[in-house]
């Protein structure tokens, strides 16, 4: 590989988000000796410029433009594009964030990049060429991708690569004027943000653990418990279809075929049969645990542990241990 | 309004899957192929706006090999679209997102275009990468993951939601644009059947034929899939025995905790 390797960073508040560390760590391995260019947009970047230049990459520029707080693929394309043009970049590393998967396939088509997206591992070959896996068909298959050619752009699946630490030394890190856009269409703008509430935890596509309900909590109001276990856990809580179909929780909570697929570390489902509309939005989690009362619920083929019992005892002893191994 | 909306053929859910004699695929014998997932979705949020706005026209573009493409337009139609476009390709050709875009790019272009539906990614490859891709192409916006599309008649403009971590970003934008759908907020409709016959009739506009790329998309084909194989199988939970409930966290938590390492 000739040129260096290119992640763009994306921000929440002030901090670089987890996904965009991740991007560092995996990029860090690809760049080798070509160096690694981290880039951010939009204003007040220098903590999180900081932050990352600390965690391998050789330079950190940032472009400190109001325009780029809103995230519009269509600009952030433009800027990412020219900021790679002008380094010579060889490949460009993309966050598995909602935004980061928005970029992938604009910037691959305006940088004329080959591309894949999704990637759980990547590797370079001695001849540069590089060689990518992602889960596809919810988790069922596994493809392999070869990237040749001078420019890629590689976007990456959350939780699946560490996050960098901070031994190595620290980068620069330099302030670049708004690179040339190009043509920039008719562009929309941010109304207002409907945040989760407060103390909710992190969200389904970043935890690291996610709890799981379905139609076995028999009612709304025993998401508490699973929310305690999320909690215990510093997790997040999501459901199956038939609870965000009965109303018992908003469709941003379902997982699954029409809602959303997930891979964290650790999945624990709880009171849900395993129908396969559920199974594919979190079958490629590391670690499944079921707790069901019914042992013959499909779940229990595809989890790693299963707990057959009564989920309003199970569920509370679990919280209650897991705050005791942890000392919280 | 001309709404534009892209769809796939991809295997049915529960088809079972089975590397090709090279491994590099999936083998396609015998597979059954139906319009389904986001891009079922994007079909039900197209029709859902023509129903709002009046006067307004669906067309339903693909991008593959016969005979599943121009099948799943002819699904498109009987659920409602009024015309549909088939940029017809080689099996190979339909696994490259990038070549895809190019040709979905241009079979759009063909009219005018004001608003482009594609669900977030397709249910096979997972990729993602043809919405934004179009749009590049296009030279209009995008954006998605996108929920609760609509048209503000007084405004002359959409309003929508982002469906991103932590939650939802309300947004307006002005047409042209290209959305990507997270999933419809109703359950998708089911054709009728009067509708599918009529559907077997209607004619299929052919797209012109891709053509020769250019450098950039010479370098874009150089993705090449080499290798497609399933996971190691699933052998089942490890059962927790136990006689209190307290017994199963405990034992639970020493498992997750020593031999799964997967507890924070």
């Amino acid at each position: 590989m000739s040129g260096p390797v290119l992640v763009v960073v994306e921000r929440r508040g002030r901090d670089p988000v987890r996904s965009s560390l991740e991007a560092i760590g995996a990029a860090r391995n690809l760049a080798g000796g070509t160096g690694l260019v981290a880039v951010l947009l939009g204003s007040d970047l220098e903590p999180a410029a900081r932050i990352v230049a600390s965690l391998g990459a050789s330079k950190v520029i940032t472009v400190p433009d109001r325009r780029f707080d809103t995230f519009h693929a269509a600009l952030w394309a433009g800027a990412v594009v020219s900021m790679a043009q002008e380094l010579l970049v060889s490949t460009i590393v993309v966050a598995g964030t909602t935004n980061g998967r928005q970029l992938t396939g604009r910037l691959a088509a305006r940088w004329g990049a080959a591309a894949v997206s999704g990637v759980t591992e990547i590797a370079s070959t001695p001849e540069g060429v590089l060689v990518a896996l992602r889960p596809i068909f919810s988790g069922r298959a596994i493809q392999e991708v070869r990237l040749e050619g001078p420019r890629r752009v590689v976007g990456l699946r959350p939780n699946a690569f560490p996050e960098p630490d901070a031994s190595g030394p620290v980068g620069t890190v330099e302030e670049h004027p708004v690179p040339e856009l190009g043509s920039t269409p008719a562009l929309g703008q941010r109304i207002a943000f409907e945040g989760a509430a407060a103390g909710a935890g992190p969200d389904l596509a970043e935890a690291t653990v996610i709890v799981s309900g379905g139609r076995g909590l028999k009612a709304p109001e025993n998401f508490r418990l699973l929310e305690e276990l999320a909690a215990s856990l510093g997790g997040a809580v999501g459901a199956s279809r038939a609870v965000t179909d009965s109303g018992w929780k908003p469709t941003s909570y379902q997982i699954g075929q029409t809602g959303r697929t997930v891979s964290p570390q650790l999945y624990i489902a709880v009171g849900i049969s395993g129908a396969i509309q559920h199974l594919v939005g979190m079958i490629s989690s590391r670690t499944i645990v079921a707790i069901n009362s019914d042992p013959n619920a499909p779940i229990f083929k595809v989890a790693d542990y299963g707990v057959v019992g009564d989920l309003f005892q199970i569920v509370p002893a679990l919280t209650a241990e897991i705050r005791k191994v942890r000392g919280i | 309004m001309e709404i534009l909306v892209l769809v796939k053929p991809v295997p049915d859910p529960e088809t079972r899957l089975r590397p090709n004699a090279a491994g590099t695929g999936l083998d396609t014998e015998g597979v059954k192929w139906v319009l389904a997932g986001y891009d079922e979705s994007a079909v039900e949020q197209a029709l859902l706006l023509k129903e709002a706005i009046a006067g307004s026209h669906v067309r339903a573009v693909a991008f593959g090999p016969a005979p599943r493409t121009e099948e799943i337009l002819r699904s498109a139609l009987a659920l409602g679209c009024d015309a549909a476009t088939w940029a017809e390709a080689s099996g190979e050709q339909a696994l490259d997102p990038l070549l895809a875009a190019q040709a979905l790019a241009q079979a759009c272009s063909t009219g005018p275009v004001e608003l482009v539906l594609v669900g977030k990614q397709a249910l096979d490859d997972e990729a993602g990468l043809v919405g934004p891709a179009v749009a590049e192409r296009l030279g209009i916006a995008d954006y998605g993951p996108v929920v609760d599309l609509r048209w503000d008649v007084s405004a002359g403009q959409f309003t929508f939601a982002r469906a991103i971590e932590g939650g939802l970003e309300r947004m307006t934008a002005p047409a042209p644009m290209l959305v990507c759908l997270q999933q419809a907020w109703n359950d998708p409709r089911t054709a009728k059947l009067q509708n599918v016959l009529k559907a077997r009739r209607t004619a299929i506009d052919r797209a012109p034929a891709l053509s020769a790329p250019s450098a950039p998309e010479a370098a874009a084909s150089s993705a090449r899939i080499s290798g497609f194989r399933l996971p190691p199988p699933r052998t089942g939970a490890k059962m927790i025995e136990y006689k209190t409930p307290q017994e199963a966290a405990e034992k639970l938590v020493r498992l997750l905790r020593d031999e799964a390492k997967t507890l924070p």
